[in-house]
């Protein structure tokens, strides 16, 4: 099977696409490259193309993967060439390998963070008891304790780099991190956030790229 | 030259894609290189306005200018523009968010009449005066085209001026008269009556209109030599000569209609009597295959659209669409791009085309009869008899088609409470053909769904005399409509008659309406054209404090009335128009353009005053020939 991994940056105006516009996207750009994508089967044949993580509207990311499967071979340095040319402003194409990704082993992810204002520091933050902010669940808004999908936090240059579960079973996002610091830390008001994805991880904490 | 900063609102507005910009194939200049800037308006959502074609070819068009920059203006939604006027972030490009108020022309596009209050409220966000009196030297043109222009005279006091018919030749005149006008450094009105010399530009301020004692036009005269008596609307004669587009922009948002639309042809050969752009698209001129399948390999390379449209008002009556449609498939089965086929007539060919389409999904086929009975079908000129449609119908059946989708109107000139149940009678014979076949599977069953409109008179249709049905007379034709109804494979549905009252009111209007639309715009009235924003009390209220009356503009018109659109030259003559009014008042059909030149007058406006109807004759014989084969 011609399988193939792609990753990439999503910066610029391709940060407010949402995921299911952006899986739009990427089709798009394998057709411009003329690039042999291999469609699935059935009345409606689409792109087969697999996405690690969905980012979130607004977010940046500089290490964003998908997987892909060709109709038929072509060396990957030819891939990743015809897809640079071929990608919008704001996807920038980082490396094209072939084989299979270690996507379905995606335990962490850690982002980068960006407010208005530093906290003066998320040591109390990280040491209480009990985290609760009303998140997003498949089924509808619930009260939930984050605090086991922080690993961890440090403030830096005006950033705030977070560590935080990511993947199927777990998935924290950083927006509802920066919730929960401006209800609990006294007297902190972060103003608006930019979010940047910088890395994701395996179980063992090693980069997947 | 300034940009506004719109990173902060986007954060907090759904769909930031609809303003962000940056798409694929927008185009990028530098606006210090560029002597003119030009915003192009669509007055609605981002979603609705890049579906729109003419938008693509008209921006493609300004942009092979090195001495122009085109960029694209929309109106935001609520949420967006609730953050604009708060943050004080004024109507901006989408391309390099520079605020519109800076460019040298606001051009926007006319589509429908429910869009009027939106150029209100973007003019308003713009911080450009409502009224073309009250704009100072330095504001843009803002001038307007599309269908809706062809009666301009509601939007007369709005508009600084507009340009009938099609723009591709008429915009670079347009800018080369800028050029001129700025080497001359005249003042604003020398470049407006500079362009009233122009065939095509309406300058609505170089006339003067009166009125007689019962609000009727009286005359409506030019005040000054630039003007023209008649403004007559601008063809392209040779639609394979034209620039075309070899790249869309491809928006990062699902939009409406999100796919590569070729344009087979302008105008149409069937002469239906309701309807608007039958008439003032005339005459028909086609593209050649050659050029089509050029664009269709062009168009999807560049953009990687997995969906490829044909555009035209009638796509069957295509003289060479056979071989058109084999040629494309070649491309589009190769590719893996679907191709979609509106608007294509259900005969043999048709229905072998869209299995070959469509593959194994049968979705749901649609049909128009537009009336009931064969008196109804005849009135409106609608070449179709009941054994066209249930032939059509039996083949989409025995085909494995369970579901049609028949579109009606109601409140037609001539009509009477029997062809309104006649829409019933007509709908059951579909039932019935379902089950006296025994091809169709029995133990599906099959749905037909009715949908029918309230009709609106429209200028330059051999039914602009017509009265319209108030919102009681339809309420009523529809309830009679629904009583006649007693089959449970029958679903029925309607629109909404307040904004079809509405939308007549304008179609048929004159330059008293200005004031309406500023007053409704006043008390809130937006983005009509959504049911979720439409609201009518506030219409009911701004005609009222003007003190003008929908009733005067949705009544019969007078056989020798002066209509306010009567000085716009669209070629079919207003004898021809009402020799079919009277003809459909006689339920007498009339010949399409291909079985026999009705004499609508179309041809004058080609060079040697010849139709390509004809030209196209032996390719069609050819056609035919193929077919039996």
């Amino acid at each position: 099977m011609n399988d193939y991994c792609l990753i990439y940056e999503k910066t610029d105006a391709a940060k407010y696409i949402s995921h299911l516009d952006f899986v739009r996207v990427m089709g798009r750009m394998m057709r411009r490259a003329s690039v042999p994508v291999a469609f699935s089967e059935g009345f409606n044949p689409h792109p087969l193309l697999v996405f690690a993580l969905p980012l979130s509207v607004g977010y940046t990311s500089g290490c964003e993967l998908m997987e892909f499967r060709l109709a038929e071979y072509m060396p990957p340095d030819e891939v990743e060439s015809r897809l640079r040319a071929s990608a919008p402003a704001g996807i920038n194409v980082l490396s094209v390998r072939e084989g299979k990704s270690r996507m379905k082993k995606l335990r962490y992810a850690l982002y980068r963070v960006t407010p208005e204002r530093l906290p003066a520091s998320a040591d109390g933050f990280l040491a209480r008891k009990e985290t609760v902010v009303d998140k997003k669940t498949k089924s509808g808004v619930k009260d939930t304790d984050i605090r086991s999908d922080i690993i961890s936090i440090g403030l830096a240059d005006g950033h705030i780099d977070m560590t935080l579960s990511a993947g199927s079973e777990h998935n924290l996002k950083p927006d509802v991190v920066m919730k929960a610091m401006n209800k609990y830390i006294d007297g902190y008001d972060s103003g608006d956030c930019e979010y940047h994805r910088a890395a994701i991880y395996d179980e063992n904490m090693e980069e997947i790229k | 030259m300034s940009t506004v900063n719109i990173d902060r609102l986007l954060k907090r507005v759904q769909k930031p894609t609809r303003y962000c910009g940056g798409e694929l194939n927008s185009v990028i200049k530098n606006p210090a290189d560029v002597k003119i800037r030009y915003a192009f308006a669509f007055p609605d959502t981002y979603e609705v306005g890049m579906s729109h074609l003419g938008i693509k070819i008209l921006y493609h068009c300004l942009n092979l200018r090195p001495d122009v920059y085109c960029e694209r203006v929309f109106a935001p939604w609520i949420d967006m523009e609730e953050e604009m006027r708060r943050e004080g972030v004024p109507l901006f490009s989408i391309e390099t968010r520079t605020p519109v108020s800076e460019f040298d022309f606001l051009g926007v596009t006319l589509q429908y009449e429910m869009s009027y209050t939106n150029i209100l409220n973007m003019l308003d966000l713009a911080g450009i005066p409502l009224l073309s009196r009250d704009r100072g030297e330095d504001c843009p043109f803002v001038n307007a085209g599309g269908p809706c222009a062809y009666n301009p005279e509601p939007l007369a006091g709005i508009f600084d001026f507009f340009t009938m018919g099609e723009g591709e030749e008429v915009i670079g005149e347009l800018m080369d008269a800028y050029n001129e006008w700025k080497a001359e450094g005249g003042r604003r009105i020398d470049y407006l009556k500079k362009i009233a010399k122009i065939e095509g530009i309406y300058v609505p301020c170089l006339y003067d209109v009166e009125y007689n004692p019962d609000g009727t036009l009286k005359s409506m005269t030019p005040n000054c030599p630039e003007a023209k008596p008649r403004v007559r609307k601008r063809i392209i004669e040779k639609l394979d000569e034209v620039v075309f587009p070899d790249k869309f922009i491809v928006p990062f948002m699902d939009i409406v209609h999100d796919r590569v639309s070729l344009e087979v042809f302008r105008g149409c050969i069937r002469g239906c009597r309701f309807c608007q752009a039958g008439m003032i698209y005339r005459p028909v001129r086609e593209k050649s295959p050659d050029c089509l399948v050029r664009d269709a390999v062009n168009l999807i390379g560049s953009t990687g659209y997995e969906e490829l449209s044909l555009s035209s008002l009638s796509t069957s009556d295509y003289t060479r669409f056979a071989e058109l449609a084999d040629r494309l498939l070649e491309f589009t089965e190769k590719e893996k791009v679907s191709l979609s086929l509106p608007s294509l007539r259900v005969d043999n060919f048709g229905l072998g085309l869209m299995e070959r389409v469509q593959k194994v999904r049968k979705s749901g086929l649609t049909f128009a009869p537009e009336a009931g009975s064969q008196r109804m079908r005849d009135v409106i000129n609608k070449n179709v008899t009941e054994d066209d449609l249930m032939q059509s119908v039996g083949l989409a059946f025995d085909g494995g088609w369970i579901t049609v989708k028949l579109y009606f109107m109601i409140g037609l000139p001539y009509e009477t409470d029997d062809d309104i149940a006649g829409i019933a009678r007509l709908a059951e014979k579909v039932v019935e053909r379902y089950y006296s076949s025994e091809k169709t599977n029995k133990r599906r069953s099959p749905s037909v769904n009715i949908s029918v409109a309230g009709f609106v008179p429209k200028p330059f249709t051999p039914f602009q005399w017509a009265e319209q049905n108030s919102p009681e007379t339809l309420r009523r034709k529809q309830q009679l409509l629904k009583d006649e109804i007693h089959n449970r494979h029958i679903k029925y549905s309607y629109h909404q008659s307040d904004v079809s009252v509405l939308e007549g009111v304008f179609a048929r209007g004159d330059r008293r309406l200005c004031d309406v639309l500023v007053r409704a715009f006043e008390l809130g009235c937006k983005l009509d054209g959504w049911s979720e924003c439409f609201d009518m009390e506030k219409w009911r209220r701004a005609f009222l404090d003007c003190g003008v009356s929908m009733d005067f503009y949705t009544r019969e018109r007078g056989a020798d009335e002066l209509f306010p659109w009567d000085f716009v030259d669209i070629g079919v003559t207003k004898e021809f128009l009402a020799a079919e009014n009277e003809r459909a008042s006689r339920a007498e059909t009339t010949p399409n353009c291909r079985q026999k030149c009705s004499n609508c007058g179309a041809a004058s406006l080609c060079e040697d005053g010849k139709c390509s109807v004809y030209a196209e004759e032996s390719s069609l014989r050819a056609v035919r020939e193929m077919r039996k084969a």
